[in-house]
């Protein structure tokens, strides 16, 4: 079984009247058990060069049976180093929220079937601001991973 | 300006064949600039005790687009706690027994409900207005311009209101979520009137609402006691 540990540090020494200093760590384990998350896309490195969204994780098949209920883990990160330039991060069509140059996400994905009725499927996209390229890290921590069948026709 | 940072590390020994670990320190600015972020909610907590989706922060109370920061996490122990975090109606995923989340906010605003009530005539002495639960009562005979006053004097506790003319009043929601439409016309029945003069309140919808699709809300796995800790760095 695999250990892997999640662990995240907030400080601020200026933000309130007293210093922020928050750290967390978790380790990563399948959905209401002690066993640790097994399964990975790996780290992906990207470089893109256009405005176009794409699906971060089309190997995974969304909102099948295997990940019902499953634990999945999502880090995104902007390796831009122009402060200017920015990632939307959708789910399932609904925006979550802008990486900006050096800004990341950690996030728990249901990988659910859209409740907006479309043909979403929960999917995490990435749409950078701009196409003059800029380079992401992500990957998926999960398990019960399911790819798709050759030819699979996806509604 | 404040200077926070953000760092996070994953590692793992023996997921791979080679070790996984890797840190990122991520400096927390308004969108676009080298600017920290200078406003939070401060760290909170929420315990639930029942099944009931809660909201924890509503999108139209933030500036939208903005390099907003939310950092989640589910403080209890026992595995089967966990929390489904839902953008709006869209699931997320699920924080379970000691899970943390800390992601980028794009707070998109939906569009506030907005009407007019136009007075005009003559007001009487216990003539009434009423509206989201607030009744005027005149103790004498007005006009349209002392009607208007004392409506927009009196505080609403689901809109705000204006004078935009000596006789009209303009209502707007305090919360694009509230997706009613007030009734139109002379005898509306959302904003209702009596009289025992001639005056009138004519009620004209200057827009219609659009519920934001970007709250942030939580819903517990069981009536058991759940903690939720939560904070939100915004613009």
């Amino acid at each position: 079984m695999a250990v892997t540990t999640a662990s995240l540090t907030i400080t601020s020494s200026d933000l309130v009247g007293d210093a922020l200093s928050l750290t967390t760590t978790n380790t990563l384990k399948k959905a209401n058990k002690i066993e640790g998350l097994d399964q990975t896309t790996g780290m992906n490195v990207a470089y893109l060069t256009s405005v176009a969204s794409i699906d971060l994780f089309p190997a995974l098949v969304e909102g099948s049976l295997a990940f019902t209920g499953k634990s999945s883990w999502v880090y995104i990160c902007n390796k831009s180093t122009d402060e200017t330039e920015f990632a939307l991060i959708t789910i399932g069509g609904i925006n979550i929220g802008r990486l900006y140059g050096g800004d990341y996400l950690w996030m728990p994905w249901s990988m659910k079937e859209s409740a907006n009725a479309d043909n979403h499927h929960g999917d995490i996209e990435l749409k950078p601001s701009v196409a003059t390229g800029m380079f992401f890290d992500w990957i998926c921590i999960n398990e019960g991973t399911e790819h798709h069948a050759v030819d699979l026709a996806i509604s | 300006m404040a200077s926070t940072s953000a760092t996070i590390t994953l590692a793992s020994a023996d997921m791979l064949s080679d070790s996984l670990s890797f840190t990122t320190t991520a400096a927390l600015t308004t969108a676009g600039t080298a600017t920290g972020l200078s406003n939070t909610s401060g760290l909170a907590r929420k315990t639930t005790v029942s099944t009931d989706q809660y909201t924890l922060y509503l999108a139209d109370e933030y500036t939208a687009d903005a390099a907003n920061k939310i950092y989640l996490k589910n403080t209890e122990s026992t595995a089967t706690l966990f929390f489904t975090v839902t953008i709006d109606d869209e699931p997320m995923g699920r924080l379970y027994a000691g899970d943390w989340a800390f992601f980028p906010w794009s707070a998109t605003n939906g569009t506030k409900a907005a009407f007019s009530v136009t007075f005009a005539a003559t007001w009487a002495d216990g003539d009434t207005a009423v509206f989201d639960g607030v009744t005027i009562t005149l103790g004498a005979t007005e006009t349209t311009a002392a009607m208007t006053d004392l409506v927009v004097a009196a505080k609403y506790p689901n809109f705000t209101v204006v004078e935009t003319s000596a006789s009209v009043a303009t209502f707007t929601a305090k919360d694009s979520n509230d997706l009613s439409l007030i009734e139109e016309g002379t005898t509306s029945d959302d904003y209702v009137i009596t009289t025992g003069g001639n005056g009138t309140g004519t009620v004209a919808r200057t827009v219609a609402p659009v519920a934001s699709a970007n709250d942030i809300k939580i819903t517990p796995s069981t009536t058991a006691s759940h903690t939720l800790e939560h904070m939100l760095f915004h613009e």
